[in-house]
C-alpha cells in the first residue's frame, strides 16, 4: 500500500490549483515559458546531434531534472523506477527478507546483528559473520545496497548464504526462507522501574501503530498508580511521513491542532487537529528527548507537544527542516519528491532554517575521538535551503553514547520525572558533536533511512 | 532523423503551452501530445510542470531550465557548460583580448577574499602602488567575503574615468591600506616577449585568444631586430599554465615554427566529423633556429596542441613537467538571445595520431621547480584525469604534475635547463641531477 500513502500524502497539500478562467496573464506566463522549454528542447536537441560521444538520452533527461530540481532546494529530487521501490519499501517498513542488520567492511558484508524472531535469528546467525557469498554469487566487489537486495525477495523464497565466522575462519552455509520482516520503528522499555521510555527511530507507516502498542504493552508492565511517565525519544529521528507524525502526537493530546502546512496559495492550508479519543497516555508527565539529528516529522512531534505544554523538551536544538514533500508518482518513470509545503506548529511558527530549542539543553559528553568530527549543521547550512529569517546557523550536537548509563540526556529524562528535578543547563557547547553513526543497515531498508514520503532527513 | 526530432519538440513545447494556460486542467491532454515526442522530454516537460504548479514557492522559470541546462551538461563533461548571455559576453571579451574599463589586476580567490596575483606593468594599479599578495577586502562599500571571484572582477570593471575604492589587507601585520583608482582602458596582452640572456627569444603567451597570433608576429619581428637574426641562438616558448583558448590560434602560431606536416586532427562522433590543419609554407616565421617549449600541469587545451604538435615534428625541445591532458575541443553554438552553448563536440590528435586525454605530454626533459615551503602542495595541477566525468581513455590515464612558476626568474629553473640548452649543453647533461635542477 505504499502508493495509497503517497497518493494519501499528496492529497494533503497538492490539491491541483484549478484556474477557472485563461486571463491574459496566463497567456504571458505561457508564452514565457514555451520560450523557455524551447531553450532546453534547443539545448537537448544540439547535444544529440553534436556532442564528442552519443549521448545516453535517459541519463540527459534525468540529469536536467536532477539539475532543475536541485535549483529549487535540498529536498526536492528525482527518484527513478527502482529508487521509487526502494523509497517504497522503507516507508512501508516491511519487506520480505532475512532480518539481518549488515554493515560493510573492508569490502566484506558483515553482521552487525541478526533480529529477534527472524528467519535469521531462528537459522542461527550470528553477530560478526561475514557473508561471503549470497546464493553463490561471492560477496566481494558487491557494494552494501547491492548484497542487500541479493537477500531481499520474495515472502517464503530460499536464499543461500555462504559465511565466515569467528577466527577460525569456519566457513558455514544457510539455507534460509525469507519472511515478512518488519523494520521495528519504535522500540520501547521500562526505565527505571516505573518509566516508560519509547524510541521513535524513523516514521513510517508502522509508526503509530507500534507506538500503540508499546504504550499498551508498557501499562501492563507498570500499574497505572505507579506509572511514572513517559519519555519519548525521537534524537536522531531524520522524519518520515506526515500523517504518522499526527498520529504519534496524537497519542498524547485529546484536542487542539497539531500541525498545520502551507502551500504557495492561501487556499492550500491544511490543518490536522486531534481526534478525541486518540490520546492513550492517561495524562502521564512526557519527556520528549530531541537533538541535532531530529528532523521534520520528529520537529512536527516535539513542536506540537511542546507548543502544547504537554512535554518537557530535554537535549540539543533540532535540526530545522520546516517543509513538507508530496511525492508525485511518474508511471513508468519513478517518482518525483516535490517541496510542495511549509509546515506551522500549534502556535503558527515556522522552525524551518531555526530548529525547536529544548526547554532544557542537556548535552552529551562526547568522546574525544568523535569531538567536533559529526557536528549536525542542520538546515540553514544547506546551500539553497528555503529562507525563513532569523535563522540559526550555528551546529547542534546529535551525539547519543551507546551506554545508557552515559547519556545524560537521558539521565536528566529521568531525574525529572521520578524526582522532579529541573534539570542542569549544560553550557559547554564545546561538546557539539556527532550523529550517532547508524551504518548499519537491515538487509533491506536502510537503518539510517532519510525520510520517506513527506518529511525527510536532509543529507 | 534530425528532421524528425525536432518536429518531436516542437509538437511537444506546443503541448506545453496548452498545459500552463490551462494549470492542472488540461495535463491529460498535455500528455497525450507530448506522447509522441521524445519519451525523455516529455518526462522533463512532466516534471517541469508538476515543479510549476504544486512547489511551495512560485519558481523562476528561467532559473529552473537554467539549473536543468546545467544538470544535463554536467554530466556530460568538465567541459561542456551553459552560457547565458552575460556570460556569453564576457567570454568572448576574454576571447577577443578586448579592452575593458578596469584596474590591471591579476587576481585569484583565497580563503573568500581576492588576492592580488600581480598588478599588470603600466596600469592605474600598478601606478597606484597595489602589490603582489594584497588581499582585497572591500570594493566600494561591498565587502569582498561572500562574492564569487568573478562579482568581485565585475565591481572592479567599470566605465574608464570612473573611480573605485579599494581596502587592501597587506603583510604578515594584516596592515589595512585604502586606494581610490581611477580605472583605464586595460588591454588584455596574451603575449609577452623579451630578449633572454641576449641571445634567445623568449615568448610568453597566457592564452589563446584571437590577438594571440599577432602577439607572437610582434615578438618575432621584434627579435629580427634585436638583437637581429645573425645573433639570435633560439627561442624559448612559454607555455607554462597556459589554459588554452582557440584552436585556429594554437594552429596558427604551431605554423610559425614549422613550414610543412599535419599540426592537429580533430574527430567528432563520425568518421566523416574528422578535420586536419596542415602548415601551410611560406609563414614560418623561425627561420628554423632552435626552439625550446616549456610546459608545466598549467599547460592545457591549444597549448598542448603546439607542444604536441612541436614535439611529434621534432621541431621542439620540450622542458617542465607533463602538461594538464586536455584533449577535448570545445564548440560554441549559438542559442538566439539565450546565450550559447560551450559544448565538447571532438577530440583532438596530435599528428602522430596520440590523444594526449587525460594523460597530458611528457615533456623531453623533465625539470621540476623549487616550490617554497608554504606554496607546496597547493601548486600542482590535478590534471583532466582527476576531474569527475572526464572523457576516457583507455587504461593508462596519468594525473597531474605541478603547476608553479617561481616569480624570481633566477630561480626558475625550468627557464635555466631552456637557456642552457640553447647555448649548447646537452640534453643529457640537463637530465643528470645538479644542485638546482631536480629532475625526475
Amino acid at each position: 500500500m505504499g502508493l495509497g500513502v503517497v497518493i494519501g500524502a499528496a492529497a494533503t497539500v497538492a490539491a491541483p490549483q484549478a484556474l477557472s478562467h485563461i486571463s491574459p496573464a496566463a497567456y504571458a506566463a505561457a508564452a514565457d515559458t514555451y520560450r523557455q522549454l524551447n531553450l532546453f528542447g534547443d539545448v537537448f536537441d544540439k547535444i544529440r546531434n553534436d556532442y564528442v560521444e552519443k549521448p545516453d538520452e535517459a541519463k540527459l533527461i534525468e540529469a536536467a531534472i536532477n539539475g532543475m530540481l536541485a535549483s529549487l532546494d535540498p529536498h526536492s529530487s528525482y527518484m527513478d523506477a527502482k529508487a521509487f521501490k526502494d523509497m517504497q519499501v522503507q516507508t512501508k517498513g516491511e519487506f520480505g527478507g532475512l532480518g539481518i542488520e549488515v554493515t560493510q567492511e573492508d569490502g566484506l558484508i558483515k553482521v552487525v546483528t541478526p533480529i529477534d524472531d527472524t528467519p535469521a535469528a531462528k537459522a542461527g546467525i550470528l553477530s560478526g559473520d561475514v557473508i561471503t557469498a549470497i546464493d553463490d554469487t561471492p560477496t566481494q566487489g558487491l557494494t552494501l545496497d547491492q548484497a542487500v537486495e541479493k537477500m531481499r525477495g520474495a515472502i517464503n523464497s530460499p536464499v543461500k548464504l555462504k559465511v565466515v565466522r569467528g577466527p577460525k575462519k569456519e566457513a558455514k552455509d544457510f539455507t534460509i526462507v525469507r519472511e515478512l520482516i518488519r523494520v521495528q520503528s519504535v522500540r520501547s522499555h521500562v526505565e527505571d522501574g516505573d518509566i516508560g521510555y519509547i524510541r521513535v527511530t524513523q516514521f513510517t507507516e508502522q509508526t503509530a501503530d507500534g507506538l500503540k502498542a508499546a504504550m499498551e504493552k508498557l501499562k501492563t508492565e507498570v500499574p497505572a498508580d505507579k506509572f511514572k511517565g513517559y519519555i519519548l525519544d525521537l534524537r536522531n529521528n531524520p522524519g518520515g511521513l506526515l500523517d504518522q507524525s499526527i498520529d504519534v502526537v496524537n497519542s498524547f493530546i485529546d484536542r487542539g491542532e497539531i500541525v498545520s502546512t502551507r502551500g504557495r496559495t492561501p487556499d492550500e492550508t491544511q490543518r490536522f487537529d486531534a481526534r478525541p479519543g486518540g490520546d492513550l497516555s492517561g495524562g502521564k508527565p512526557l519527556v520528549v528527548l530531541i537533538n541535532g539529528g531530529s528532523a521534520s516529522a520528529s520537529e512536527i512531534v516535539a513542536g506540537a507537544l511542546q507548543d502544547h505544554k504537554r512535554a518537557t523538551l530535554i537535549g540539543s536544538r533540532s535540526f530545522g527542516k520546516g517543509s513538507v514533500q508530496t511525492i508525485m508518482p511518474l508511471g513508468q518513470e519513478g517518482a518525483l519528491r516535490l517541496t510542495t509545503a511549509r509546515y506551522y506548529t500549534p502556535s503558527g511558527r515556522s522552525i524551518q532554517a531555526k530548529g525547536i530549542e529544548p526547554d532544557y539543553k542537556v548535552l552529551e559528553d562526547v568522546p574525544d575521538d568523535l569531538k567536533g568530527k559529526d557536528d549536525m549543521k542542520g538546515e540553514a547550512s544547506l546551500k539553497g535551503h528555503l529562507a525563513n529569517g532569523d535563522e540559526d546557523t550555528s551546529a547542534s550536537q546529535a551525539y547519543v553514547p551507546p551506554e545508557e548509563k552515559d547519556d545524560k540526556q537521558l539521565t536528566a529524562a529521568i531525574d525529572l520525572l521520578e524526582h522532579g528535578v529541573k534539570p542542569v543547563e549544560t553550557t559547554a557547547a564545546k561538546a557539539d558533536a556527532a550523529p550517532k553513526p547508524e551504518a548499519a543497515k537491515s538487509d533491506a531498508a536502510k537503518s539510517d533511512a532519510p525520510a520517506p514520503a513527506e518529511t525527510g532527513k536532509p543529507n | 532523423m534530425l528532421h524528425s526530432m525536432k518536429k518531436g519538440l516542437s509538437y511537444l513545447a506546443v503541448g506545453i503551452v496548452t498545459g500552463v494556460a490551462l494549470a492542472g486542467a488540461s495535463e491529460g491532454a498535455l500528455l497525450a501530445v507530448a506522447a509522441s515526442a521524445n519519451t525523455g522530454v516529455t518526462l522533463f516537460a512532466n516534471v517541469f510542470n508538476k515543479v510549476r504548479d504544486n512547489y511551495a514557492e512560485k519558481p523562476d522559470d528561467d532559473k529552473l531550465v537554467k539549473g536543468a541546462i546545467d544538470g544535463m551538461l554536467a554530466s556530460l563533461d568538465p567541459h561542456s557548460t551553459y552560457f547565458d548571455p552575460k556570460s556569453l559576453q564576457d567570454f568572448q571579451t576574454s576571447m577577443r583580448g578586448e579592452e575593458f574599463g578596469g584596474l590591471g589586476l591579476e587576481v585569484m580567490m583565497e580563503d573568500g577574499l581576492v588576492k592580488v596575483v600581480s598588478p599588470i606593468d603600466d596600469t592605474p594599479a600598478a601606478r597606484a602602488g597595489l602589490m603582489s599578495g594584497d588581499l582585497v577586502t572591500r570594493i566600494d562599500d561591498t565587502p569582498v567575503k561572500g562574492l564569487t571571484l568573478k562579482e568581485a572582477v565585475d565591481k572592479m570593471r567599470g566605465a574608464a574615468k570612473s573611480s573605485v575604492r579599494l581596502l587592501v589587507e597587506r603583510g604578515a601585520n594584516r596592515d589595512l591600506k585604502e586606494y581610490t583608482i581611477v580605472r583605464e582602458i586595460i588591454h588584455v596582452q596574451s603575449v609577452r616577449s623579451h630578449l633572454e640572456s641576449g641571445d634567445i627569444g623568449y615568448i610568453r603567451i597566457t592564452q589563446f585568444n584571437q590577438e594571440a597570433y599577432d602577439g607572437v608576429r610582434k615578438a618575432f619581428d621584434h627579435f629580427r631586430t634585436d638583437p637581429g637574426s645573425s645573433r639570435l641562438r633560439g627561442y624559448i616558448l612559454d607555455l607554462r599554465n597556459n589554459p588554452g583558448g582557440l584552436l585556429n590560434q594554437a594552429v596558427e602560431i604551431t605554423n610559425a615554427f614549422v613550414d610543412s606536416g599535419e599540426i592537429v586532427s580533430t574527430r567528432g562522433r563520425n568518421a566523416d566529423q574528422e578535420q586536419r590543419y596542415s602548415a601551410r609554407p611560406g609563414v614560418n616565421l623561425s627561420q628554423d633556429k632552435p626552439l625550446v617549449v616549456l610546459i608545466n600541469g598549467g599547460s592545457a587545451s591549444a597549448s598542448e596542441i603546439v607542444s604536441g604538435a612541436l614535439q611529434d615534428l621534432k621541431r621542439a625541445t620540450l622542458i617542465g613537467t607533463r602538461s594538464f591532458g586536455k584533449g577535448s575541443v570545445q564548440t560554441i553554438l549559438p542559442l538566439g538571445d539565450n546565450g550559447a552553448l560551450k559544448l565538447t563536440t571532438a577530440r583532438y590528435y596530435t599528428p602522430s595520431g596520440r590523444s594526449i586525454q587525460a594523460r597530458g605530454i611528457e615533456p623531453d626533459i623533465t625539470v621540476l621547480e623549487n616550490i617554497p615551503d608554504d606554496l607546496r602542495g597547493k601548486v600542482s595541477s590535478l590534471g583532466e584525469a582527476s576531474l569527475f566525468g572526464h572523457l576516457k581513455n583507455g587504461s593508462e590515464e596519468e594525473k597531474g604534475s605541478d603547476a608553479y612558476v617561481p616569480p624570481d626568474k633566477d630561480k626558475d629553473t625550468q627557464l635555466q635547463a631552456a637557456v642552457s640548452l640553447l647555448h649548447g649543453a646537452t640534453l643529457e647533461s640537463l637530465k643528470k641531477p645538479a644542485t638546482t635542477v631536480t629532475v625526475q
